[in-house]
């Protein structure tokens, strides 16, 4: 039994490996439903990293997914770029962006760093919208095509699949590694008691600015996959409210523990596939499950699984 | 221990969970399925509320009336939320998971978009009504609305004839506001029309005064206003502030009871594009339109106790469309029914007479649409 | 009808937009004072508030009851959601409660969906008037009204919150629970009677700005939105500074649009909101050497 607990994840990666031809009955639409959760799992998990390990709250996530799903677009449709270069160009803005931004933002307090994240996203979308002979506006840019390396195309769904789950178990499993790593436990110190860490000769600003370039890299990453899955962008799907619905995702599953967040992930976009049939009642019962899975799992989905070791460690963001 | 394996329980539940078909139908025949994708929720609802009666009523009519080759129609309907995303997803599922013959719907561009996106790459026809500009390459989409060009040359016709020939534009920032720019500027030289200039507004605004003052230093003899719904009624509102008297055109969307009651008591005059379906009274017997608004109009009444509106007439014809071309295919095959849908012709619907080809995906003509104006708290026919 | 007229109207369009973030920010900061949550449903209380008028009104109730009657449905449904989805999380952490609140005004948006349908509703003026006139722009007379009720607002609250013995109790009970608790302070009633408050005052804000826009379910969000970017320009602890920053972002927003440019204005506003940012951290208002939570 003990076994089982400690190698836990290899089960959970033989049932994504294994899920498409058993479960998912190599259905397409099945494959495609999971390929977003995957990309949202990556958004979540980068978000934890900076809320979670460093308590710095960001409500405008969603503007480094817009960049890395831009990035991807305009130059696979329009410059006739490789997919795979192009999602490089895109962590390179992202990360460009999260530095450049990053100390002055990262230095505001709690509420108001929220809100100079969501300006900045505000500002990536509404700069999207505006700049319509590059992007498409608001009308949207088509024809972006499927994700290919060195001439093998990822038109099939199953095939795309693996990939974005591979990349999943990349970008969870260096997380994990940052996190336990001592740059993590440096990270942990700095969100206890930054003034204490000050006096040990931490640069906290340099960390914190480190954080946030990786995590906006990940969630560019996810916006490239996402990019070359939809085929087709439009500035709506990146606003703040996406940016809310990943930070939703973090508390839902258990902030600060990277699995937590995943789980959230796969549960919020799940959850719809249920609901959906509901139509008008959709909205209101998607409130009332969130609801209830908050009053009754506090600690967030995956705070059934674990112990309350990570949580007492991470104050959550705040 | 125990907990690891609830949550991974739930897990596979959930996943087990995607693609089950939402209808438990038991019918006799197999029935034909068309996907049905529409704003339920979100920002233009009050639009998808209007889709999904129209759709239904038809749905109903054709059922009654025996369906199409003896099986009857069946809707599958979810819920876009005006997103993108989540339209992908229920194409998807519409295509892979419940296997619809086509799918239909969409309200809004960037919606449409997706939805042809999925459905071009997987070989199965949409029926999409939105002002979505279709490209050569969408050999699967459809677009049974008004195109944008006719909501907008229409009212430019109008204005030639009475010496109207300096406008500005106000438009909203958004899909909507994009296409009625660039449609306008094009069409406008040919209507002898010079745009004086042109703002842009935020939909969700409070006001637009500020706008409306710069535009009217220019000293514009109509504004057009390519926006749907509160915006619109907005405009008129704040123009009839200022005491602006001039004509404002909005986008066709607007042609339906929910934006009468907004304007009701605003005293501008607001100049909406429409399908002939709002003023079944002026049209004459021999005119195909007439028979077939008069029987929805009836069955939508019946049911919803008032008479269908533009939108629902739109919907109505998407599915009537894809009757029609089942009717000629006799199969289940979406690929024979996207080359039926593309040869119809002469095919009268709420919208109008319907002449599709392969390079004319959307099938109306300009003539099939009249201009409304508000008087009294009541729709009347402009021209 | 020189240069002039146009750059007055776009200060009335400034103050008419501002007008409305200035009372909905007004709410913001009360409900973050008395609870220290910042609370993502105020915009639902806005919607129920305005779209329960609507009804009583259509319903022939004269239009000071029907202000009075919302309010009160508002108030109760406040509470009822602090007992009933606060209280049992009460001590999970702020992000925690933050998420619950997102939760609610999910779900009340999707009840109010239910509730009122799609259809967008309207509100009669509070006073019948032509637009006011000045220097050749207009501005609506509701936008006074709500003015008025802002400063009213304040007052009450003001007064309240110093003056009567339970608003002095409610503020020990934000500013440290235990000790007041040792006191004697019942923070159970506090925390109920701040949620009820919080959504009264949502709901009064969306009453008085209805007669300006369109009300339908989804109208709470903007509102909210443009709020909490007041509440960051002016300072989390200070409701006048609320107010003010409010009428500033209209202003700034109609200035912006009228001699700059109206594609970009959202873009450049939310540049100068993280300009204004750097610059002052904590709000233009805020108090300096006073540790924000």
């Amino acid at each position: 039994m003990k076994l089982l607990a400690k190698y836990w994840w290899i089960i959970l990666l033989l049932f994504i490996a294994l899920y498409p031809p058993t479960l998912g009955g190599m259905s397409p639409y099945r494959a495609g439903v999971l390929i977003f959760v995957g990309i949202y799992v990556i958004l979540a998990v980068s978000l934890d990293l900076l809320m979670g390990y460093t308590g710095q709250i960001s409500v405008g996530h969603a503007a480094f997914f817009a960049i890395g799903a831009y990035v991807s677009g305009i130059l696979t449709v329009k410059c006739g770029v490789s997919p795979l270069l192009a999602m490089l160009a895109g962590m390179g803005l992202s990360a460009a962006v999260a530095w450049a931004m990053g100390r002055p933002v990262l230095a505001l307090k709690e509420y108001y760093l929220a809100m100079a994240t969501l300006a900045l996203n505000e500002i990536i979308v509404t700069l999207i919208i505006g700049l319509q002979w590059l992007t498409g506006g608001a009308s949207g840019l088509r024809d972006v095509p499927s994700f290919s390396i060195i001439g093998f195309s990822f038109d099939n769904q199953i095939h795309y699949y693996y990939l974005v789950w591979a990349i999943v178990a990349l970008v969870v499993a260096s997380s994990i590694v940052v996190a336990r790593s001592s740059f993590g436990r440096t990270l942990i110190a700095i969100h206890s008691d930054e003034t204490a860490a000050k006096t040990f000769g931490i640069d906290c600003a340099a960390y914190k600015v480190r954080v946030y370039v990786l995590s906006a890299i990940f969630a560019s990453i996810a916006g490239s996959l996402f990019a070359h899955h939809m085929g087709f962008l439009a500035p709506d799907d990146f606003s703040v409210f996406t940016s809310i619905n990943i930070l939703v995702m973090l508390y839902l599953g258990g902030i600060g523990t990277i699995y937590g967040p995943a789980l959230g992930a796969v549960f919020l976009k799940l959850l719809p596939e249920v609901t959906l049939q509901f139509q008008d009642y959709e909205m209101l019962m998607n409130g009332v499950i969130l609801i209830i899975i908050l009053v009754f799992v506090p600690k967030g989905l995956f705070g059934i699984v674990t112990g309350i070791k990570n949580r007492f460690v991470t104050r959550g963001a705040g | 221990m125990k907990k690891i394996f609830l949550v991974i329980a739930l897990v596979v539940a959930l996943s087990l969970l995607i693609g089950t078909s939402s209808t438990l139908l038991a019918q006799a025949k197999q029935p034909y399925k068309i996907g049905f994708i529409v704003p339920l929720t979100g920002y233009l609802s009050w639009l998808g509320e209007y889709m999904k009666r129209g759709a239904e009523v038809q749905v109903e009519m054709i059922n009654k009336a025996g369906g199409v080759n003896g099986r009857p129609l069946e809707l599958v309907t979810y819920d876009d939320q005006s997103s993108p995303e989540t339209a992908t997803r229920h194409a998807q599922r519409l295509i892979s998971g419940d296997k619809v013959v086509a799918i239909m719907g969409t309200g809004t561009a960037v919606v449409s978009g997706a939805v042809s996106s999925v459905a071009n790459k997987s070989k199965v026809p949409a029926v999409i009504q939105s002002g979505y500009a279709l490209s050569e390459k969408e050999t699967f989409t459809f677009n049974n609305a008004h195109p944008t060009d006719f909501a907008i040359s229409r009212p430019m016709m109008y204005f030639q004839k009475r010496g109207i020939n300096q406008i500005a534009l106000l438009m909203p920032i958004g899909p909507l506001g994009e296409l009625g720019s660039g449609i306008a500027r094009k069409h406008a030289p040919s209507f002898k029309i010079t745009i004086l200039g042109e703002e842009k507004f935020d939909v969700k605004a409070p006001d637009v005064t500020t706008q409306l003052a710069k535009l009217r230093t220019l000293n514009p003899q109509a504004i057009m206003a390519f926006t749907t719904g509160e915006p619109a009624a907005l405009l008129a509102r704040n123009m009839a502030q200022m005491g602006m008297n001039i004509p404002l055109v909005v986008s066709h969307g607007n042609a339906t009871p929910g934006f009468l009651k907004l304007v009701a008591q605003t005293p501008t005059m607001v100049i909406v594009p429409s399908g002939k379906i709002m003023a079944v009274e002026t049209l004459a017997d021999k005119d195909p339109v007439k028979k077939v608004v008069v029987e929805f109009n009836k069955a939508y009444q019946a049911k919803y106790g008032e008479p269908g509106n533009y939108y629902s007439g739109q919907q109505a014809d998407a599915v009537s469309l894809i009757a029609e071309g089942l009717k000629v295919t006799k199969s289940d095959d979406p690929v024979k029914l996207r080359d039926a849908i593309e040869n119809t012709k002469g095919f009268a619907g709420n919208n109008g007479v319907y002449n599709m080809s392969p390079t004319d995906h959307q099938g109306t003509r300009m003539e099939d649409m009249i201009l409304l104006t508000v008087k009294d708290g009541k729709w009347a026919v402009l021209e | 009808m020189g240069d002039f007229s146009h750059l007055v109207q776009f200060l009335f369009s400034g103050l008419t937009s501002g007008s409305v973030y200035a009372l909905m920010a007004v709410s913001l900061v009360i409900v973050y004072k008395v609870s220290l949550l910042i609370c993502f449903a105020q915009g639902e209380f806005f919607v129920v508030g305005a779209l329960t008028m609507v009804t009583l009104v259509s319903k022939g109730l004269p239009m000071p009851v029907a202000f009075a009657l919302s309010v009160l449905v508002a108030m109760v449904l406040g509470a009822l959601v602090e007992r009933v989805l606060i209280r049992p999380i009460q001590h999970t952490g702020v992000g925690n409660l933050i998420v619950m609140t997102i939760a609610i005004s999910l779900a009340l948006r999707g009840s109010a969906l239910l509730i009122w349908g799609k259809e967008s509703h309207i509100l009669a003026p509070f006073s019948a008037g032509k637009p006011i006139a000045v220097l050749g722009a207009t501005l609506q007379p509701q936008v006074l009204w709500i003015m008025g009720i802002t400063i009213l607002v304040l007052l009450v609250i003001w007064l309240f919150f110093e003056k009567t013995t339970l608003g002095v109790a409610m503020r020990a009970c934000a500013e440290n629970q235990l000790g007041a608790s040792l006191m004697g302070i019942s923070t159970q009633k506090a925390a109920i009677l701040s949620w009820a408050w919080g959504a009264g005052i949502g709901a009064l804000a969306g009453m008085t700005v209805a007669p300006l826009l369109f009300m339908q379910y989804g109208s709470g969000v903007m509102p909210m939105v443009k709020g909490f970017v007041a509440m960051s320009i002016g300072g989390l602890a200070s409701i006048a500074g609320a107010v003010i920053a409010g009428f500033l972002l209209g202003i700034v927003e109609a200035y912006t649009i009228g001699l700059i440019s109206s594609q970009f204005s959202d873009t450049i506003v939310f540049a100068i909101l993280i300009i204004v940012l750097f610059i002052r951290p904590s709000g233009l208002f805020a108090t300096t050497g006073r540790r924000e939570v």
